[in-house]
């Protein structure tokens, strides 16, 4: 069992006979007393040898002295000093004691045994505050330790990105220039004080909370969200880390605040470049099909079928180099989470038919037979219009680019449960199996013998899964050998 | 026979749309701007408009906004094409410009030549 250190009593009473009388019970007790019989007495104890008093045991009925003062005062100056007040009756007085901050009161009817108990609960209350005092003195030595650390010091001042450092009250233990200028700190304003005082942002506030009462894993999630937080007229990406202890223990949190004020106005800047990019590629393509086009008609003229096979072969370019803008301005927006614009009820069937319609052209072009079942009665769909039209576009495109002359390709929009089903089925080429794990990342593209001719920018599918995704949607995928491919989505209908 | 006016500032393009359309039996009238596209709506009482959007002098959305809010000119239907970002024109346009231009159909540019006769014959086969 752990031997508990004596604790030391200074009882402060003018009445000699009630002083006596709580130095005997205290003494029985195995506990150190001191006594003072006048408030001056106890302060000039209290002051002499701080360390020599863990509780004061006061009576509210010392002539001369306004209490409450006293009490506020001892509590500002010792912290550590436990007060118990004695009074005859516990009335008034003692309630205003306790909101000054004193601990408890004790009556001064001396009955032993509710004596004892009232003693031991402060005995108590003092140790575990004794504790918690220790626990906060040591993490905070803890980053003492950092700011001791000259290298590591001053790796930490000449970051520029602004970096503050709490403990585990969230009080600032450590900051850097940087985060000087941007929160208005000051070694003697901000150290040891919360830092809820200089960062006004409640957002902000909690992202500090969450890190330190959150377990590392959680921390980590807050990273990968990366929020953006105004602060005056800067954007800043805010990552908020919980710091740990050699021994696991949470001490603190470490805030990084990045300024991506120019980057924003560097993202305006690319949209706009793009846009522009985007129409000054589409308007010359777009000439140029329309050209290809009514040569290949024949509307300009007889053509040998030498010229029609390169014509043919430039139309073909032609497409592709139009689809791989599309693809790039499609992947961007995606990759900025705007694929989904406008949730809206949606029709589907309508919208697959639309869709089927505007593909038979280059279906019947290629020799492949396209079919399209709807069933009736769908529920409608709650999704973005744009997304679910280049889901739609992208498979059934994809579909048809790779399968060759005389082949079938057949959509289908059916009820599975709670969810609209969209499959498409062809009878391709098919996917090689190695291949089957990677068809939906970026840039990848299947390279056989097959696929040589066939133009693409790799870009569709991760498109697809990303619009799916959006969607809390889910997209699967077969391809046995030699029996083509199969996607399926399932879009989740809400009740 | 059925008279196009097509509005494009893109000569080439016009031309070659010009050689699809004729060869489809319409007659085709091109504009190289907005102006001249609403002075030739005017003057050629035209059974369909096709409309881009980006040109110079007037764009193609205010010379749709003009027509639509002409009592004699507003029967004509308009297309509207664009090479504008095609998911934006779509969500973006249809929505917000294509309710205050009231055009009767639009086209994102690259457009198949099928595809721009199949919405011409659609449209003029409503009127």
């Amino acid at each position: 069992m752990l031997i508990q250190p004596s604790i030391n009593i200074l009882v402060v009473e003018n009445d000699i006979t009630i002083l006596q009388r709580c130095r005997e019970l205290l003494l029985d007790e195995g506990h150190k007393v001191r006594t003072a019989e006048c408030i001056e007495e106890a302060l000039d104890i209290v002051q002499k040898q701080p360390g020599d008093v863990d509780i004061m045991l006061l009576s509210l009925e010392l002539p001369g002295w306004a209490h409450m003062t006293l009490i506020e005062t001892l509590q500002k100056a010792r912290r550590e000093i436990l007060i118990m007040t004695m009074s005859a009756n516990c009335g008034e007085e003692a309630i205003e004691a306790m909101q000054a901050g004193a601990y408890d009161c004790i009556q001064k009817t001396f009955m032993a045994d509710r004596f004892r108990i009232k003693i031991n609960r402060a005995i108590e209350a003092f140790r575990l505050r004794r504790q918690l005092d220790l626990l906060t003195r040591q993490r905070q030595a803890e980053f003492t330790r950092v700011r001791q650390d000259a290298n590591l010091y001053a790796i930490l001042q000449s970051f520029s990105d602004a970096l503050v450092v709490t403990d585990w009250q969230t009080n600032i233990v450590l900051f850097n220039p940087a985060a000087a200028g941007l929160f208005d700190l000051t070694e003697e304003t901000a150290l040891g004080h919360p830092v809820s005082v200089f960062i006004k942002s409640d957002e902000l506030l909690s992202f500090f909370i969450r890190a330190i009462k959150s377990d590392s894993s959680l921390a980590m999630l807050m990273a990968d969200e990366e929020p953006v937080v105004k602060v005056g007229n800067k954007n800043l990406r805010v990552h908020v880390f919980s710091v740990k202890n050699e021994g696991g223990t949470v001490i603190g949190a470490v805030a990084l605040f990045h300024d991506v004020t120019k980057v924003s106005a560097m993202d305006k800047l690319r949209d706009d470049f793009l846009s522009m990019v985007s129409h000054e590629l589409k308007a010359p393509l777009s000439s140029l099909l329309m050209q290809i086009s009514v040569i290949l008609d024949g509307l300009a003229g007889d053509l040998s079928p030498k010229q029609t096979d390169l014509l043919g072969k430039a139309k073909e370019k032609t497409k592709g180099m139009i689809t791989l803008v599309n693809d790039i301005l499609d992947y961007r927006r995606i990759q900025e989470g705007k694929s989904i614009q406008k949730i809206e009820s949606l029709d589907l069937a309508k919208i697959l038919q639309r869709t089927v319609e505007l593909m038979r052209l280059s279906a019947e072009e290629k020799g492949i037979k396209m079919t399209c079942e709807v069933a009736e009665g769908l529920p409608s769909f709650n999704g973005d219009r744009g997304g679910l039209e280049v889901i739609f576009i992208n498979l059934i495109s994809n579909a048809i680019k790779y399968t060759q002359q005389g082949g079938h390709v057949s959509v289908s929009l059916n009820k599975a449960g709670k969810d609209i089903r969209f499959k498409v089925v062809d009878t391709g080429i098919g996917i090689p199996p190695e291949d089957i794990d990677r068809v939906f990342e970026k840039f990848y593209r299947i390279k056989t013998d097959e696929t040589r001719s066939i133009s693409g920018s790799g870009l569709g599918l991760s498109i697809v899964k990303g619009i799916v995704e959006a969607h809390n949607s889910t997209i699967f995928m077969e391809s046995p050998p030699g029996q083509g491919t199969t996607f399926i989505v399932s879009l989740p209908v809400e009740e | 026979m059925k008279k196009v006016l097509l509005v494009d500032d893109d000569v080439d393009f016009c031309e070659a749309t010009k050689l699809l359309l004729d060869s489809k039996g319409y007659e085709v009238v091109l504009a190289y701007d907005g102006k001249e596209g609403l002075g030739k709506v005017r003057a050629e009482k035209p059974d369909l408009v096709i409309l881009d959007v980006m040109m110079p002098e007037m764009n193609g959305y205010d010379v749709c906004v003009v027509l639509k809010a002409d009592a004699e000119l507003k029967k004509i239907p308009v297309i509207l094409l664009t090479a504008v970002d095609q998911a934006f024109f779509k969500t973006t346009y249809t929505r917000a410009m294509g309710l205050m231009t009231e055009a009767d159909d639009y086209i994102a540019k690259p457009v198949e030549p099928g595809e721009l006769v199949k919405r011409v014959e659609d449209l003029l086969s409503k009127k």
